[in-house]
């Protein structure tokens, strides 16, 4: 199987700053679904808005290389086109901008990448049912501006909801748990599982194991100071779970 | 009839006897006769022994005036005044010098005593440096040789002209030129004491350094100076208190105040006004026609004005930043009340010129009796100040039927960068909130009282300590009538 | 003996040569009074408050006095006309340089009690509405603008519902605009109870001037959805004063949207004269090049229990100037005055300037009034969004830009049809941006 994204020691700052990320290595594979773990300010929001593209990132060092291809060169859009997704923390208020608007216009250019016929308005709404018994999704929400007085765990849904829409390559998923009660929680993860394919990686970004308790990772890394300070299976996650993150921060 | 009504009643029926700084000090004094031409300004200038270049510099800045008229585009109604009639200097005899606190005249320094600010640095106020300003001339500056070992320079005016010219040369009208307006202009002609301060590079000025203003003399006009240079580095913390004798009269006090902050300086400069703001009826008070401005000249200055305006018949007033450092910050924090027949113009400007500079600017005005209050506040952002940031956020409140609450932002933008935010709000103090503190035992005074305080804690709290005890005081007073 | 403003007399001329001896005795002497005002006013200049941000250089250079005998001008192109009207049912008059072209404008049956057509028309058929419609309204004041129109006027529109009539198709004005200057006067008088919606449109070609003055007159109960939209030449200058006075109960919801001209100018002044009345407006400048455009609402709450909201947008590119000069008045007694005023600002690029003030003036205690206004450019993280779901940059900014300006559309009562015409004007402004 080849690999879907591979970080060949990556060092990364906001502009200006000092770097954040130290030298990061990491191979994903298609299928696969990865956790990425560490306490506050280790870099971990750092990491996915440097694989999304966030203006204001820089890299200094090292690459990262999607679908065989130097990653550097390509805006945020162009990413999302070619099926990088990320699931942002906070995801942002757009006032006057109708979700399905927005949605539509989004499939579509992702569609048009693909070499896909661009959906009507009467296709674009079936494909939207299709996935909306995926999560707990009222209709009403589509029909509002995009996040717009939506609760925490409502803007949660809605960018698990366009992952389903957009079916990525690879997803991001941006501390989704952060803000969540365990009813959110559980209906979060049900839908993540439920988008889990071989031919699409996932990579949790978390500061807490609960995620990992709904969603279950193959690997599991730990990210401090900048640096993956260990890689393991699941078990690490139990095992950091109970005797937290310090240890290995010295480690490093 | 509703409980804010009731209270309104009775605010309107306080008579005019609460002002409890009106007494008159009587002294002798030295005193030139009402009038203004050339002479006034050569025998000011000659009377303070000063150097060719101030008295040139004060005879341009004359017949510039001379050439102006009175600005009209505030939201005052001003009785025309007439400037022959004022007299432009007025000293306690044998006061012409800075002296030791055995020579001044003990009627003066009781007069500071009633006032709450002891002279005597054995009962000095703790912690705070003061300069006293009494009509024309600087009387005391406390505390000036411990302030001095730390290379603080803390005195009056006249004593920077003839110590430090080369300071007050380079400073002197480089952030409010004589040709401003009508009223600096006027005060750089005439002007005839007030502070001046040096904080020198990297140093914190350990304590709060202050000016105290009296205007005493009948008829007299006060045209202080303050300048005020925070050098690389360098912190102070400034305050000013202003109260006058109760006369039918009007009187002018036409004051500049100059700020300079360079490169990381930082100065805080509080005021808390209570001229006398005239009786009930509008009869005499103070004019408060007052030119304020500092300057952020270096990277990460920072100037915050903070003012508690509660006295003078009139005021106008606008203290300013302007923004030239890189990352400078400019903040403007005021309450202002008017009661009875008092109106006030007062407001800021922030000039936005460097990169990354940001301002804040918190007005609360209060209205009352037949009260006038106008906010006036402008912001600049000019085309060079990338990401710059202002919040502007003015409230008012109304008590009472005939006062007036105005607010008349301009907000200029030249760069799409920035980010501007202004919001208002004009309100009566709330029926459900009086009631609510009543039920709970309070009389409809303190309800009020305590209302006015929490409508304007956001600016109290930006004062020292010292000032906002004698802030929150003054607001109860200024609304409250009898009752203080 | 008034000083006469010397720019002034090829106006005064133009006047003196236009002086109709027919029209009714009450026309002329006010006629002859705003002339007289305006030529002691003169134009505004940078000295006046409400003009400081205003570049009048255009006009001031070069006098623009209407041609006369005003010529005859050709009809606008059908096609044209055909391509910007609205859907449906439309009670439609389309005026070429303020003068009726009968060809292109079309009626429905109207109800006993409605009147609708041109100014010449009202004069020779109904002179009662037309006085009527200057009764309402104050002179001129000190307005050099509103008194030049009053002085020469000679078309525009007159829209008069007696009490109780409603009318549910739209009331369509289409205003060609050339070269030439033109002044026309405009009126909607609605009864009490009347209702009516009334969209106009301005558009046109050329370097002309347009200097409009409409007369908004509610009686008690009445209701009026006014929509304007104004897509005039980039070379056109656009004066517009509108001046309404609202009856107890009245509601008058205007919805406001200028694209076109060099400079443009909307003065809005709303008078709420009766209790319970309420006024909505909601405001668009979208500029670009060298355009500058001025908002100017002034309300007026006269009497208590008296509500306005006001929205007013602007979204400025090129080298353009956007003005904002709002005012809510709370006059002496007007107690439970309940007034918000809002102007928002997007600046696209650097070159962009905008002045705005917002203004209270209070005098009564027992008010809720509120302004705010803030100046902008996009918000990076909204773009980032957008781009991380796959949507290019420069789209990206146009959904941001459009999510920005539809509020002041989708909160127009005008009816979804009229709605949805000016969405399309707004999508075909986005389009063009760079």
């Amino acid at each position: 199987m080849t690999n879907l994204l591979e970080i060949h020691d990556l060092h990364a700052r906001i502009v200006g700053g000092r770097d954040i990320l130290k030298g990061i290595n990491l191979t994903i594979k298609a299928g696969e679904v990865h956790a990425i773990m560490g306490p506050n300010g280790a870099g971990k929001s750092t990491l996915s808005s440097v694989l999304a593209g966030k203006p204001g990132y820089e890299v200094t060092l090292g690459h990262v290389l999607y679908q065989g291809h130097e990653l550097a060169s390509l805006g945020p859009d162009e990413r999302a086109r070619q099926g990088i997704f990320l699931a942002f923390q906070y995801p942002v208020e757009i006032s006057g901008v109708n979700n399905m608007y927005f949605l539509r216009a989004a499939l579509n250019a992702v569609r048009k990448q693909r070499g896909e016929a661009e959906l009507d308005a009467a296709q674009f709404l079936k494909a939207v049912k299709a996935k909306l018994s995926l999560l707990d999704i009222s209709e009403d929400l589509l029909k509002r501006a995009v996040n717009v007085g939506f609760s925490g765990g409502e803007k949660k849904r809605n960018e698990i909801f366009q992952m389903a829409m957009l079916e990525p390559a690879l997803a991001i998923l941006d501390e989704t748990d952060s803000g969540l009660d365990i009813d959110a929680l559980r209906a979060v993860a049900n839908g993540v599982n439920r988008l889990r394919d071989p031919g699409r990686a996932i990579v949790m970004i978390t500061h807490y194991q609960r995620l990992l308790d709904y969603i279950e990772p193959d690997f599991v890394h730990v990210l401090s100071d900048g640096k993956i300070v260990a890689s393991g299976d699941k078990t690490l996650a139990m095992d950091l779970e109970e005797r937290g993150y310090a240890h290995l921060a010295s480690a490093a | 009839m509703s409980a804010t009504l009731d209270t309104v009643e009775t605010i309107l029926a306080a008579g005019e006897d609460n002002y409890k700084y009106g007494f008159v000090t009587d002294i002798d004094v030295d005193e030139l006769p009402p009038g203004l031409n050339e002479d006034t300004v050569r025998f000011i200038s000659a009377t303070k022994a000063e150097p060719a270049w101030l008295l040139e510099w004060r005879l341009k800045a004359f017949r510039r005036w001379q050439g102006m008229t009175a600005p009209d585009w505030a939201k005052l109604k001003i009785a025309p005044i007439d400037y022959q009639a004022s007299t432009y200097y007025s000293a306690p005899k044998a006061a012409s010098g800075p002296k030791s606190l055995d020579e001044i005249d003990p009627e003066l320094l009781k007069t500071y005593e009633k006032l709450g600010i002891p002279l005597g640095e054995r009962a000095a106020l703790a912690g705070i440096a003061v300069d006293a300003v009494f009509d024309s001339v600087s009387v005391a500056t406390t505390f000036k040789d411990t302030l001095a070992a730390q290379g603080i320079i803390f005195c009056s005016f006249g004593d920077a002209v003839r110590e430090h010219p080369e300071l007050v040369q380079k400073y002197l009208g480089s952030v409010v030129p004589p040709g401003d307006n009508f009223f600096s202009a006027l005060n750089s002609a005439v002007f005839s004491d007030g502070s001046f301060a040096y904080i020198p590079p990297g140093i914190r000025c350990p304590m709060e350094l202050s000016t105290y203003f009296r205007i005493n003399a009948a008829k007299s006009g006060q045209f202080e100076r303050t300048l005020l240079i925070a050098d690389k580095g360098a912190y102070v913390s400034y305050l000013e208190g202003c109260t006058a004798p109760q006369r039918d009269e009007n009187q002018l006090h036409a004051a500049v105040v100059e700020l300079v902050a360079q490169e990381d300086a930082e100065i805080k400069y509080s005021t808390v006004q209570n001229w006398y703001p005239g009786d009930a009826e509008g009869k005499g008070g103070i004019y408060n026609f007052v030119t304020k401005r500092g300057a952020c000249r270096g990277a990460n200055a920072k100037i915050a004005w903070t003012q508690v305006e509660t006295g003078s018949a009139i005021t106008w007033k606008y203290p300013s930043c302007i923004l030239e450092g890189e990352n400078s910050v400019g903040e403007f924090y005021s309450v202002a009340i008017t009661n009875h027949m008092q109106q006030a113009d007062t407001g800021t400007k922030m000039i936005h010129i460097g990169r990354n500079t940001r301002s804040t600017i918190i007005s609360k005005g209060i209205s009352a009796g037949r009260g006038q209050n106008t906010y006036r506040g402008a912001v600049k952002i000019l085309p060079g100040a990338e990401n710059a940031r202002n919040y502007t956020q003015c409230d008012s409140l109304l008590i009472g039927k005939t006062c007036g609450a105005h607010a008349i932002p301009y907000i200029d933008s030249r760069n799409p960068s920035a980010r501007v935010e202004h919001e208002a709000t004009a309100s009566k103090v709330s029926d459900e909130q009086m009631f609510y503190c009543q039920q709970r035992g309070l009389t409809q005074e303190d309800a009020l009282s305590l209302i006015v305080n929490g409508f304007c804690k956001e600016v109290l709290k930006e004062l020292p300590m010292e000032f906002a005890v004698e802030a929150q005081k003054l607001l109860a007073v200024s609304l409250e009538g009898s009752v203080g | 003996m008034t000083i006469v403003k010397s720019e002034t007399t090829p106006y005064l001329a133009a006047y003196q040569a236009a002086i109709d001896t027919t029209e009714p005795t009450w026309l002329r002497v006010r006629r002859a009074a705003a002339i007289e005002q305006f030529s002691v006013l003169g134009f505004p200049t940078r000295r006046d408050e409400a003009w400081r941000f205003t570049n009048l250089r255009r006009l001031t250079k070069a006098p623009m006095p209407p041609a006369h005998p005003a010529t005859s001008l050709p009809d606008p192109d059908a096609g044209v006309i055909e391509s910007l009207r609205l859907a449906g049912r439309v009670c439609r008059l389309v005026l070429n340089n303020s003068a009726v072209v009968a060809a292109q404008s079309s009626g429905v049956d109207l109800p006993a009690g409605a009147w609708f057509g041109s100014i010449a028309e009202a004069l020779e058929t109904r002179p009662d509405l037309l006085k009527a419609a200057f009764a309402t309204t104050d002179p001129a004041g000190n307005q050099p603008f509103a008194a030049l129109n009053e002085a020469l006027f000679t078309g525009g529109f007159l829209l008069a519902l007696a009490p109780g009539v409603s009318f549910d198709a739209p009331f369509e004005i289409i205003h060609v605009n050339t070269d030439a200057a033109s002044h026309p006067r405009c009126a909607i008088l609605l009864g009490e109870g009347a209702s009516a919606t009334v969209m106009e449109h301005f558009t046109g070609s050329g370097a002309g001037w347009n200097n409009i003055v409409t007369c908004v007159d509610l009686g008690v109960g009445a209701k009026l959805h006014h929509v304007k939209l104004q897509t005039e030449s980039p070379a056109a200058i656009h004066l517009a004063q509108t001046r309404a006075t609202l009856a107890q109960a009245a509601s008058y919801d205007s919805t406001v949207l200028s694209f076109g001209a060099l400079l443009s100018r909307e003065d809005i002044q709303v008078v709420l004269a009766g209790e319970m009345a309420d006024f909505t407006l909601n405001g668009g400048y979208f500029l670009g090049g060298q355009q500058e455009a001025t908002f100017a609402p002034f309300v007026e709450h006269r009497v208590p229990g008296c509500s306005s909201r006001q929205l007013v947008k602007g979204v400025i590119g090129g080298q353009a100037h956007g003005v904002f000069l709002g005012t809510i008045a709370v006059r002496p007694g007007a107690d439970q005055t309940d007034a918000r005023q809002t102007n928002r600002n997007l600046l696209l690029n650097a070159g962009t300037s905008v002045d705005t003030k917002p203004e209270l003036e209070i005098l009564a205690d027992d008010v809720k009034c509120s302004h705010g206004a803030t100046v902008g450019d996009l918000d990076d993280s909204a773009l980032f969004y957008l781009q991380a779901r796959g949507i290019d940059a420069a789209t990206a900014r146009r959904m941001l830009i459009g999510g920005f300006a539809a509020d002041i559309i989708d909160a127009s009562g005008a009816g979804e049809t009229i709605r949805q015409h000016l969405h399309r004007h707004l999508s075909v402004w986005l389009e063009h941006l760079p």
